[in-house]
């Protein structure tokens, strides 16, 4: 007996994918945003040795750039309690992703930040700007400009990484999706179409990433 | 209940890890060889097999490890095989690894300057020739120090299969957590064990990259 | 009949038609100079002439050996012809002798030993003789163009092409390279050559071509050209460069 393919079945909870697909989103979107603003302070601790951050930063980097997701997220979610520090699940899930992409951000915006030639903050020295005036105005933006697309892959690597908040009851797109299987026993479709979902929005968030970069950090940014 | 020692948490521990490293192992050099056969098919000269690897390509790095696997270990049952979470769990990641080899030597290949496709061309060198005795070379070398980095994208996937119930360090630890009720204690030592493997690879890699910026090219 | 025979060639890079219609005959032993500013179409000229970049119209013969526009397989026809670069193009991961030896022994399947004195006399010709072993990050710019010069000398080409070869060296390195372009022109190879070596191109120079806008503009005896411009164009770009 062949298998009848219910695809169907999946659409019949289209109101479950939406939602988890929004969380998802949602997960991104913030981790996106403060994981960016980590990874500049980092970069600039970094990049300019500010005493005790750059120490700080660099230890953040290697722990989190060199153990799994899913261990930081367990960590949080289920190791922080016995410290006192007791998250809910979205808590738990949005601490983990910001935390993740800071780390990855810190790196990419260092180099960035230390491929600007050395003449160019020389000329803005000599024409007396003050050191923070000269990161904020010389060095950043073409820092920026020049790391954004693997900043934008890395925020498309996170965001598909946030599937495993399924496994702390996170009700994202994933968890949606073994919801939905568990309901009509359709696995296979339901796991299919989600993840069909998943690339739409991997290749919709990279073209918003890559269009926003273009705006905001010019040409360069391509 | 929270009687189980120290010294057994630790020992159920490195025998996860060994299945970590076991699957690590597996999947990048299985992952190698078909991001090899990948990039001959990305960097052909016929659009066919170029757009089939960079479909292929696209489509495991769009989509989320733990999906791959979902499908693997479901689909496969839908044709009737029994696939255990070990095979679920080699595959989904031979498949994950080789579509980011094959994109990062294909970056490789391409970053060689475009001086050595000319001067090689104008030397009367076939394509293949050019690529056999000029190109190759020169991206084997610039592709070391990024293929050790990926290999720790490898060992950190190897976690997600976890869920798909294998059994390897992430999963030995959430076992372990739930039976000693010390989930801080069991999963900083998984932490810890992650770093172990990872942080030297990381570390070799970044000392490849500065030894190709700082020495010469031979 | 001309050693090399461009008739009527036209190409386009997409909207831009840079070369409107070249015709020009080079015979054997000729010294060609080809000037004229950038953006006029000489390098693009240059490089059709051993296929590395295509055209749309018109025909080019070196030797006997014809190429069509599109044409794909050009190994004959690059067998004929050796070509010296700007950036020098050396293979970094093989030694100078290395990159002499190997066209000659994947192409032309020399046996190792003949392919080993053949690099040698070359390297002997440009003055690096003992330099076989060394790598290219280990020489000069100098010593790297006259690699290269030997790197194509070994194929035995009947034309030399010569892409702006000193335009990537310091001042003090350019003469090494020139004198040693004036010996293969004494010795009668022919050469064809893209400079903005005003000087020597006068002085070893057995034809003078002017490109403008993608036309032959002028073209004649190097010194009476120099000395006596027909066009405003050429008057106005000698008075630039000098």
């Amino acid at each position: 007996m062949s298998y009848q393919f219910d695809f169907v079945a999946v659409f019949d909870y289209s109101s479950v994918l939406l939602a988890g697909t929004a969380h998802t989103l949602l997960l991104t979107t913030v981790g996106a945003v403060a994981g960016l603003g980590i990874g500049i302070l980092g970069a600039v601790s970094r990049a300019w040795q500010i005493k005790p951050f750059d120490r700080i930063f660099a230890v953040y980097v290697e722990l989190i750039r060199n153990t799994p997701f899913l261990i930081q997220l367990f960590f949080i979610y289920f190791g922080l309690p016995s410290l006192g520090f007791r998250l809910d699940e979205w808590q738990a899930a949005i601490l983990a992703v910001i935390i993740n992409l800071g780390a990855y951000t810190t790196e990419i915006v260092r180099a960035g930040i230390e491929a600007t030639p050395r003449g160019q903050i020389e000329a803005a020295e000599s024409l007396a700007m003050t050191r923070p005036q000269i990161f904020r105005h010389v060095v950043l933006p073409p820092a920026l400009a020049k790391v954004w697309p693997a900043i934008c892959s890395q925020m498309v690597i996170v965001m598909l990484g946030t599937s495993v908040c399924s496994q702390i009851a996170a009700e994202e797109l994933t968890f949606a999706a073994n919801f939905i299987q568990s309901r009509n026993f359709r696995a296979f479709e339901t796991y299919f179409i989600v993840t069909v979902i998943y690339f739409v929005l991997a290749v919709a968030v990279r073209q918003l990433l890559t269009q926003a970069g273009l705006r905001l950090l010019g040409r360069r940014a391509r | 209940m929270n009687e189980i020692a120290l010294s057994a948490i630790i020992r159920n521990l490195l025998e996860g890890a060994a299945w970590t490293l076991g699957l690590s192992l597996t999947a990048f050099v299985l992952g190698g060889i078909a991001g090899l056969i990948l990039l001959f098919a990305r960097i052909a000269k016929n659009p066919l097999p170029r757009r089939l690897a960079q479909a292929y390509i696209e489509v495991f790095q769009g989509t989320p490890l733990l999906m791959q696997l979902f499908i693997i270990f479901f689909g496969g049952s839908l044709i009737g095989l029994e696939v255990s979470p070990w095979i679920a769990a080699a595959l989904g990641l031979t498949l994950f690894t080789s579509a980011y080899l094959g994109e990062i030597w294909r970056g490789c290949v391409e970053s060689v300057p475009k001086g050595q496709w000319e001067a090689s061309a104008s030397l009367a060198l076939t394509h293949v020739e050019q690529m056999r005795h000029v190109i190759l070379p020169q991206a084997l070398r610039i592709a070391i120090a990024p293929t050790v980095g990926f290999s720790v994208q490898v060992v950190k996937g190897t976690a997600v299969t976890s869920i798909i119930g294998f059994v390897e360090l992430t999963k030995t630890g959430s076992m372990l957590a739930n039976a000693t009720f010390q989930p801080f204690l069991v999963f900083g030592l998984v932490a810890l064990g992650y770093f172990a493997l990872c942080y030297p690879l990381s570390a070799y890699s970044r000392v490849l990259e500065r030894k190709i910026h700082g020495s010469r090219a031979h | 009949m001309a050693l090399v025979h461009i008739d009527a060639l036209h190409k386009h890079f997409g909207s831009n038609h840079v070369l409107k219609g070249i015709d020009l005959d080079i015979e054997e032993g000729q010294v060609i100079a080809l000037i004229g500013r950038s953006g006029s179409g000489k390098s693009t000229l240059l490089r059709t002439i051993n296929g590395l970049e295509s055209f749309d119209e018109g025909r080019i013969e070196v030797d006997g050996e014809r190429i069509h526009p599109h044409e794909t397989d050009l190994r004959a026809l690059r067998q004929k012809v050796g070509m010296v670069f700007q950036q020098f193009n050396l293979f970094p991961h093989l030694s100078a002798g290395q990159n002499v030896m190997l066209a000659t022994r994947i192409v032309k399947k020399m046996p190792e030993q003949d392919a080993v004195d053949l690099a040698k006399a070359m390297l002997l010709k440009v003055g690096l003789q003992d330099k076989f072993d060394a790598y290219p990050d280990q020489l000069s710019g100098g010593q790297q163009q006259r690699v290269a010069i030997a790197r194509a000398l070994a194929m035995q080409p009947r034309v030399l092409l010569c892409d702006e070869i000193t335009s990537a060296l310091d001042p003090e390195l350019v003469n090494e390279v020139l004198a040693v372009v004036r010996n293969l022109a004494a010795e009668g190879i022919t050469l064809i050559m893209v400079t903005h070596e005003m000087r020597f191109a006068r002085e070893v120079g057995d034809k003078l071509v002017f490109m403008y806008q993608g036309r032959i503009h002028e073209s004649g005896d190097p010194q009476t050209l120099f000395a006596n411009p027909q066009t405003p164009e050429l008057a106005s770009f000698i008075g630039s460069i000098n």
